[in-house]
């Protein structure tokens, strides 16, 4: 077991009206939480796609577990978990009997009972999947991901749409995966999940990855990781004025200004000071460290959340 | 093993939708005992003639009643305002009357078939009358023989639809159950969910089939038996010739639904496609009316579209105990259509 569990290289994609990956470098080392962040057609599902066999590349290299699609497909797919955006199974079926089931199609299979009580499905064992809640279907998508004891796991988006409890319980699972020694990807637009989850991230922006590295590195490689923010009651003004005074870049937001710095403890009297001068009317004063909405914001300027 | 799982699933899964199973089971019980009890006493209705009295009966027209009676025509003797009422309503297929010295038969347009026929029997009735009334000789009639054509035995209506409805059942599973459920599968991301596993597609694809073949084979056995407890119709021929035509019937529009799924994006969009080519094979292929009135080039299309063939066989071996040996041609056509279908599904067969 050496070499790292992913090797991508130089990955692209076109669809009829979009280049959906354009040239995606990627490697995911064994046993680790990678994430690919982005919005909402970044190019991060069909690049998954692309790794679990799914799509077909227009060129590339792909290597996962030191296999290749082309040679080793079915060994591949024998000892990877997938857990697609929509899971659609029969209306009818129980989480049991798809265990059951989809357990039967790999050579080697982890107990149902063993993966019921992972993903705490034990009481809803038996119900039909129709009568689940979305977050117990995404939960036993997640322990089909599972079924075939794999060495890594491929997750798309597994907590979109699902309530801040349902996702911290899915989150719960993605990290006992980590426990057990797997190596996971996944996407998502959200930047706290790729914060709690992810040990490294690719940032992904129209189909190109802009930037790789911890969750913390890629935000400590900011030029300027930390933000002052001043409050308002009601609307932000204006604050062309106010910046040119202060001698900073001042970005207005909807109740609130956002300045950027290497040094919040020596911008912090200017800025107070100067905010005193000019009689500005905020409410509070606001430092916190940077966060990937930063970063995203940074390199693209654009918000990851549209 | 795999593929028992999977044929097993199939029908576990298959078992739960109680009300589509019910309907897939009842609804061509219901349609033979429907028909088979309307038309029970040999598929047409009888014929009848509405008589409107005269004001005064005169020895012509007692006469006349009575060479009427004698045949195989129901009389309905009227009033004139009652005929006029019953007429105006459109219910009347021929209505007759005294007009002067002589009769007039009005008949309905809207009901040609009846009324058509009901002419040829009234005239027939007035010639004997008059025959009669002259004192000249006694027509005598033409015997009349009833046959069911094609057949080597005379059967009812009930016998007739017995083996169509089994033909129709597999060309609606084939085209609706199979097709659509592959579309709607592929629209839902199923497949997908499966390619990602090392299942072999195959041995999904041939459970679902499999499945599919004892539901076909289920429904048969029902229709059968409740063919042969209600109206005592019996399989004259082999089951073994049966389940042959069955199984190649079976697998040959089993592979329409799955060439055809491959041609629609979405349920909506294969529904329409599949509509597109039933009613078509369906109306053009004999089984509601002959084609003998039309051009010469639809009569040659219909011969070689496959579910003519397909009937002709079933029927033949079904209400004649025929073997298969004089409905090779008819069985290459269907098989030829089976393979082309079979190609052409492998070509457009799509998992995502």
């Amino acid at each position: 077991m050496s070499g790292p569990a992913l090797r991508i290289r130089g990955l692209k994609k076109a669809f009829p009206k979009v280049v959906a990956v354009d040239g995606v470098d990627l490697e995911v080392a064994r046993g680790e939480v990678f994430g690919l962040l982005g919005p909402n057609g970044a190019g991060k599902t069909t690049t998954l796609e692309i790794i679990e066999g799914l799509t077909v590349a227009d060129s590339g290299e792909i290597e996962i577990l030191g296999l290749t699609w082309a040679h080793q497909g079915k060994e591949i797919r024998s000892r990877i978990g997938v857990q697609l955006q929509s899971t659609s199974l029969f209306n009818k079926i129980t989480p049991r009997e798809a265990l059951d089931l989809y357990g039967s199609y790999y050579p080697k299979c982890r107990g149902t009972q063993e993966l019921l009580e992972l993903v705490q499905l034990e009481e809803k064992a038996d119900a039909y999947h129709i009568t689940l809640s979305g977050g117990q279907q995404q939960r036993l998508a997640l322990a089909l991901a599972l079924v075939n004891d794999p060495e890594m796991v491929f997750l798309d988006e597994p907590t979109t749409g699902l309530d801040p409890q349902a996702r911290r319980s899915l989150w719960d699972v993605v990290r006992r995966m980590k426990g057990e020694g797997r190596t996971v990807v996944l996407t998502t637009h959200y930047m706290d999940e790729a914060e709690a989850l992810c040990d490294r991230l690719a940032i992904m922006d129209r189909g190109k990855v802009i930037a790789t590295g911890t969750p913390a590195s890629l935000i400590s490689d900011l030029a300027m990781p930390s933000v002052v923010e001043l409050t308002f009651e009601g609307s932000a003004p204006d604050p062309s004025a106010f910046a040119a005074r202060l001698g900073e870049a001042v970005e207005p937001r909807t109740d609130l200004w956002e300045i950027r710095t290497p040094d919040p403890k020596a911008l912090l009297p200017r800025l107070l000071e100067a905010a005193e001068a000019a009689t500005i009317p905020f409410q509070q004063v606001h430092i916190r460290r940077a966060t990937l909405e930063d970063v995203f914001l940074m390199r693209t300027g654009r918000s990851l959340r549209e | 093993m795999l593929l028992w799982r999977q044929f097993a699933m199939e029908w576990r899964l298959y078992g739960r939708d109680r009300v589509a199973m019910f309907w897939t089971m009842a609804f061509p019980v219901l349609l033979l005992l429907g028909f088979g009890t309307i038309f029970r006493d040999g598929g047409s209705p009888k014929l009848s003639v509405v008589r409107v009295q005269s004001p005064v009966s005169s020895t012509q027209d007692a006469a006349f009643d009575q060479a009427l009676s004698e045949l195989h025509l129901k009389v309905q003797s009227l009033p004139k305002p009652e005929a006029e009422a019953r007429w105006s309503r459109g219910e009347t297929a021929a209505q007759l009357e005294a007009d002067g010295a002589g009769y007039r038969l009005r008949l309905n347009s809207y009901l040609m078939a009846q009324a058509g026929a009901t002419a040829g029997l009234v005239n027939q009735a007035w010639l004997v009358a008059q025959a009669r009334l002259s004192g000249a000789p006694e027509p005598q009639r033409i015997p009349v023989q009833v046959e069911s054509p094609g057949h080597k035995r005379s059967t009812n209506y009930a016998s007739f639809l017995l083996p169509g409805l089994l033909g129709l059942n597999l060309v609606s599973m084939g085209l609706f159950s199979v097709g659509m459920v592959n579309v709607s599968y592929r629209e839902k991301g199923k497949f997908r969910r499966l390619a990602v596993t090392p299942l072999p597609k195959w041995i999904f694809l041939l459970g679902q089939v499999l499945h599919r073949l004892t539901v076909t084979v289920a429904q048969a056995a029902i229709l059968l038996l409740v063919g042969s407890l209600v109206f005592g119709i019996q399989n004259q021929g082999s089951f073994l010739d049966l389940l042959l035509i069955m199984t190649l019937g079976t697998g040959c529009f089993m592979a329409f639904g799955f060439a055809l799924s491959g041609f629609a994006e979405t349920s909506e969009g294969y529904a329409a496609l599949s509509n597109l080519v039933f009613f078509p094979l369906m109306l053009l292929s004999g089984v509601y009316f002959t084609l003998d009135a039309a051009p010469a080039w639809l009569q040659h299309t219909v011969a070689i579209m496959p579910l003519a063939p397909f009937l002709r066989a079933l029927r033949a071996v079904f209400n004649d105990g025929a073997g298969l040996a004089g409905h090779g041609l008819g069985l290459v056509i269907v098989g030829a259509w089976a393979l082309a279908a079979f190609i052409l599904a492998l070509r457009r067969f799509r998992w995502a």
